[in-house]
């Protein structure tokens, strides 16, 4: 598999399985070994070097922001999370927004995001911007790793504590 | 423009009861909290909860640009700040404008004028508004005595740089007078590198009274009575009831005109709370300060006006005029409020953070509870301690004892200590019964008695 389009892939695989009501899943194909299980005792696959075995809810999913009910607002709701952060590797490290604001993928308009999905990135690397009343604060990574994915549309509003990316660590 | 969806931007019991008037007049309501607060009663009653941020208020509640900034995010066009945290900080209104957000309380430059002490003496000098008597500078000990004669004795001698009490002398006669001014010179110069002194009367045993106003902003002001909040510690009210039975009518006529003519002076808007100092002995009364919010005792103002107090601001704040006239307002019978603290009456009122196991308050008719308080509910660490406010309404003051009495019996709450026992000794007293207080009350009389049958 290559770097890049491995996360997307198995972001999908992990929707559709959580989307079944599969309770396994063990793939295997040439160098690729993905097992999905919605046990949370299940064996975890130690073998096969890439190999993310993915549990259905790691702990992180529990700091999703709890409350956003019948939402009258025209933005979008605040809790956009989608099924995906509440597959994630084992080893992934969520990214949260320490409070509520603005949230922005680049630096300005036009210009290139701080991350992408794949990018590699180590602690204090800038991912994102949070806005709070025209005042821009820098978002920075406290470790290492890979993104995984991204939760949060770019200039949506995010919460306090809202999770914003998905890190995995090598 | 009527207000269509409101921000709360507070916490605690009063988020509940704006999100709760908020309903009455079908208007949507978002709650902001901290992330220690996603699981609270007016959380749940609101149309939609936003996060601000951590637990820290000054990270969350008390983070002005936060609030608006999560306002305008939420589609609000109305902004309610309670009481506490920044609802009297004027950069909170204008902030609120530059998003063309309605603001629920006075306009930003009347919160500063309020906010400032001297400027509101003076406008209140300006409204015909009675001030504590005192002096301009006082220069020499000759020049105390000849204030104190003019003041009427007992006076305070206080140095201009002063605070914390330093630099404070209490004279009962001219001797005193020229001795206190040596005394004091000395001690603030010592303090404060300044020996300038002023003087006003000193006034040992006063009730504080405070007249609950409504302005629509163009002049028209009204006042929903006066209350009586003598029960304090530590400059804390406890207990709050209106009216004042310890004031003659004709003193009352008196101190609700120049409360509304102070308020009336500025064009006040929304809803406002004159405070005074009673001299029961001299039957005066002097200004101290204005509210420029909702205050925590309201409720005793609408039991016996039968008036909502916060739809009225809501309303007003979408821009309608007063919803009554002043001669429609009907006072009757006698309401208390006991604010119940989360706190340990016998360990020096420690804040008692924590879960309450049991909440099983009583009803009744003439009954009222503003909580945001259930069983299994949590009171976390990060804030003042108030559970909530049990308000009684009686025919008068003695039946209002009664039910609160009553009332108090019958509240269970369990898994943290609250004062509701204090309040029941405070209201069984017979000092209390005979309405013989004064703001020094609590401390210096009934709390040492407390202690010693506690202990």
């Amino acid at each position: 598999m290559t770097e890049p389009l491995f996360p997307e892939a198995l972001k999908t695989l992990i929707e559709e399985f959580t989307r079944s009501g599969i309770r396994e899943l063990h793939i295997r194909k040439a160098e690729f070994e993905v097992y999905l299980s919605t046990e949370p005792s299940s064996a975890v696959l130690r073998h096969a070097a890439p190999a993310p075995s993915v549990s259905p809810a790691p702990a992180s999913a529990g700091s999703a922001p709890a409350a956003v009910q019948a939402a009258p607002a025209a933005t979008a709701p605040a809790a956009t999370a989608p099924a995906a952060a509440k597959a994630l590797p084992d080893n992934a490290v969520i990214v949260t927004a320490p409070n509520l604001g603005t949230f922005y993928r680049a630096p300005k308009p036009g210009a290139a995001n701080y991350v992408e999905i794949g990018s590699k990135i180590v602690a204090g690397d800038e991912l994102c911007l949070i806005e709070v009343m025209k005042l821009f604060t820098a978002l920075r990574a406290e470790t290492s790793g890979t993104v995984h994915s991204v939760l949060v549309e770019d200039g949506a509003m995010v919460e306090g504590g809202q999770p914003l990316f998905a890190l995995v660590s090598e | 423009m009527a207000i269509k969806r409101l921000f709360v931007a507070n916490r605690g019991e009063i988020a509940l009861r704006i999100v709760r008037a908020a309903q009455a007049l079908n208007i949507e309501t978002v709650v902001a909290v901290s992330d220690a607060d996603r699981d609270t009663a007016a959380a749940r009653q609101a149309d939609r909860v936003v996060v601000l941020g951590p637990a820290s208020a000054a990270k969350s509640y008390l983070d002005p640009r936060l609030i608006v900034h999560a306002a305008k995010e939420s589609g609000c066009d109305g902004l309610h700040p309670g009481y506490g945290f920044l609802s009297e900080r004027a950069i909170l209104p204008r902030l609120c404008a530059e998003y063309g957000i309605a603001f629920v309380g006075p306009e930003p430059d009347v919160i500063d004028e309020l906010g400032d002490k001297l400027r509101a003496r003076a406008m209140a000098k300006a409204a015909g508004v009675p001030l504590v008597p005192g002096s301009d500078c006082v220069a020499t000990a000759a020049d105390a005595r000849r204030e104190g004669d003019r003041i009427g004795y007992p006076v305070l001698l206080k140095a201009s740089a002063g605070g914390g009490g330093r630099g404070m002398v209490i004279a009962n006669n001219g001797d005193e007078a020229e001795a206190g001014f040596h005394r004091a010179s000395a001690e603030a110069v010592a303090a404060f590198g300044d020996g300038t002194l002023f003087m006003e009367r000193f006034v040992p045993q006063a009730r504080h009274v405070e007249v609950q106003l409504m302005g629509d902003g163009h002049g028209q002001v009204i006042h929903f009575g006066e209350r009586d909040c003598s029960v304090q510690r530590r400059y804390q009210k406890l207990i709050e009831e209106a009216p004042c039975a310890a004031m003659p009518d004709h003193l009352r006529a008196k101190l609700h005109q120049s409360a509304v003519d102070l308020a009336a002076s500025v064009s006040y808007r929304n809803a406002g709370t004159a405070e005074f100092l009673f001299d029961v002995q001299r039957e005066e009364f002097y200004f101290i300060e204005v509210n420029a919010r909702i205050q925590v005792e309201h409720p005793v103002s609408e039991l016996i006006s039968g008036f909502d107090l916060v739809q009225e601001q809501i309303r007003i704040a979408g821009g309608a005029p007063l919803s009554v006239a002043q001669a429609d307002v009907v006072l009757s019978g006698h309401a208390i409020e006991c604010r119940i603290n989360a706190e340990d009456v016998h360990r020096d009122f420690l804040p008692s953070p924590g879960r309450i196991t049991r909440w099983e308050p009583p009803t009744g008719p003439g009954i009222r509870l503003d909580s945001h308080m259930a069983t299994g509910a949590m009171i976390p660490p990060f804030y003042d301690s108030m559970v909530g406010k049990l308000i009684v309404h009686g025919t008068d003051r003695l039946d209002a004892i009664a039910k609160l009495a009553d009332a108090i019996d019958r509240f269970v709450v369990a898994g943290v200590p609250t004062t509701l026992e204090l309040h029941r000794a405070i209201i069984a007293h017979p000092d209390f019964v005979a309405n013989r207080i004064h703001t020094r009350w609590l401390e210096q009389v009934f709390l040492p008695g407390f202690g010693r049958k506690a202990a």
